[in-house]
């Protein structure tokens, strides 16, 4: 992707769990609040949902005697190589941004949920409408020149908006790692964490599930191949071998000539 | 004595047509979900969300026929004889322009196998369908694989029927008529079907 292309970062270690981010997106995407219930934990809701584009994970790791919280800001990660986008029948419900971000449109959203099983991270949701939603990183702000809205009312700089080449740089010249520089292409959300991706509940190789692979990138286009195929092939054999004329037959017999 | 006898009744006719219909209305609103390249189609049904709603009671339609279909001729499919290995080996005669003495019962092999390959993938078409009927509430690699298989038998059927359509009507001339009008001409049943034509005339040999 071009070298323009527009990056987010999570510096998880900055994370301090205040959830203002989580708010932020509520407020500026004029989402409902959800109804949540107690799960034995500070982490609240629980799971992305229609109305909850991003949200705090709380995760809570043994430390030697003690527990410690790991915090991470799970949403879109916007893949280079989208498996949302790969099996989206509808054009235009799912498209990418100049900044190389993926948004969706409500109103060309067919209902398949395709992108639900085709996504690596499980991210998208539906809601009473059966509309996909997820985060479009603000496009609407970014096309008038505003940061996300999460990144501004971050108060520790967890979410960094940038371009994608400098923020990495940024991370690599503090000699720490990326997660998500090369995977699918590139994500447009790039993470730096505390512990393994495992621990977050990120895969560790993230890629396209094999299935949907399979789906889109073989059956389709030998499907499509194999039905012009067939249709060439008898085609051939109506001008090569011919019918089997019940005529020929009539003569050998001499019998009863039917029309 | 009618130059002509009976091959399939009314009512196997009819389910025969039901079938057909069900079958295209399927692949016509699956079409536009399988690429891209088709999207059109989906504005058959107004569009994507009408396409997904007629392919899902369709669907059950389509389920619901062919499986009749393949259970109404189950018996006089299930089993190959000698005969139908040796139209096997001879691929029906249909790669030389020499005819072969053919020795088939009411249906050639290849005409079981197609029925039995009928049968097989409507049972799994129908399955996957209902999988991916409900995406969200289903565990996703039951789904995800679900996608694929629905979709590769999509293809492997269309490829199938292509040949059905060619061999039962410009492939054979005079077959079509026994689906159309439900009998065929004495001459093309001792042609094609010269087993099954001696056992429903009760003749040694055919005259
Ligand atoms: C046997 C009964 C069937 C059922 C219950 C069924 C059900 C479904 C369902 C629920 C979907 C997903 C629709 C959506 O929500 O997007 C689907 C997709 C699809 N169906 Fe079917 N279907 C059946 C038979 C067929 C047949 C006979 C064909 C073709 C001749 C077909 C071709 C397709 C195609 C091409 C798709 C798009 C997904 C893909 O590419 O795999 N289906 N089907
Ligand atoms: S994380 Fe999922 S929804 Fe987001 S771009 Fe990647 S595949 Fe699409
Ligand atoms: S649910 Fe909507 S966005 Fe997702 S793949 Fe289907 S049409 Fe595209
Ligand atoms: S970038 Fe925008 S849409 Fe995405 S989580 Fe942040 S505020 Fe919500």
């Amino acid at each position: 992707m071009a070298e323009s292309r527009m990056g987010f970062l999570i510096d998880t270690s900055r994370c301090i769990a205040c959830r203002s981010c989580q708010v932020a997106c509520k407020q500026w995407n004029k989402l409902e609040a959800d109804t949540t219930a107690n799960h034995g934990s500070y982490e609240n809701p629980g799971d992305l949902t229609p109305n909850l584009y991003n949200r705090i994970r709380f995760i809570e790791k043994a430390d030697g005697g003690s527990m410690k919280w790991l915090f991470m800001n799970e949403r879109c990660v916007h893949c280079g190589d989208a498996g949302c986008m790969k099996v989206c029948p509808a054009p235009g419900a799912l498209y990418r941004t100049n900044e190389g971000f993926i948004v969706h449109n409500k109103e060309k959203c067919i209902a398949c949920k395709y992108c639900v099983s085709a996504c690596p991270f499980g991210v998208p949701r539906y809601g009473a409408d059966d509309k996909v939603s997820k985060c479009h990183l603000c496009y609407d702000r970014l096309g008038v020149g505003k940061p996300p809205a999460c990144a501004k009312a971050c108060p520790t700089q967890t979410l960094q908006y940038g371009p994608r080449n400098g923020l990495i740089a940024k991370v690599k010249a503090a000699k720490k790692t990326v997660y998500g520089e090369a995977d699918l292409s590139g994500l447009g959300v790039l993470y730096v964490l505390d512990d393994k991706p495992e621990v977050y509940g990120l895969p560790a190789n993230p890629s396209i599930p094999t299935a949907i692979f399979l789906w889109k990138d073989v059956v389709k286009p030998l499907g499509i191949l194999g039905f012009w195929g067939s249709i060439a092939a008898v085609l051939f054999h109506y001008v090569t071998t011919g019918p089997k004329q019940i005529e020929e037959e009539n003569q050998k017999t001499g019998g009863d000539r039917h029309e | 004595m009618s130059k002509y006898v009976e091959r399939f009744n009314t009512r196997e006719r009819v389910l025969h047509w039901f079938v057909t219909v069900t079958f295209f209305t399927q692949l016509l609103s699956g079409l536009g979900l399988f690429s891209r390249l088709f999207v059109g189609y989906l504005d058959l049904f107004g569009g994507g969300q009408g396409a997904i709603m007629v392919h899902k009671y369709a669907g059950i339609l389509f389920l619901a026929s062919s499986l009749l279909l393949f259970l109404n001729h189950r018996k006089e499919i299930s089993t190959l004889d000698d005969d139908d290995r040796v139209w096997l080996s001879k691929l029906g005669g249909y790669l030389s322009r020499d005819t072969y003495e053919e020795n088939n019962g009411k249906f050639n092999a290849g005409q079981k196998l197609f029925g039995i390959f009928m049968g097989a993938s409507t049972v799994i078409l129908g399955i996957t369908g209902f999988v991916i009927w409900f995406p969200v509430l289903l565990p996703r690699s039951l789904v995800q694989v679900s996608l694929l298989v629905h979709g590769l038998i999509f293809v492997l059927f269309i490829m199938f029927v292509i040949v059905h359509i060619y061999l039962a009507t410009i492939g054979n001339p005079g077959t079509l008529d026994g689906m159309l009008w439900g009998r065929v001409s004495r001459i093309w049943a001792r042609k094609h079907h010269v087993k099954w034509y001696k056992e429903i005339t009760g003749q040694e040999k055919a005259s």
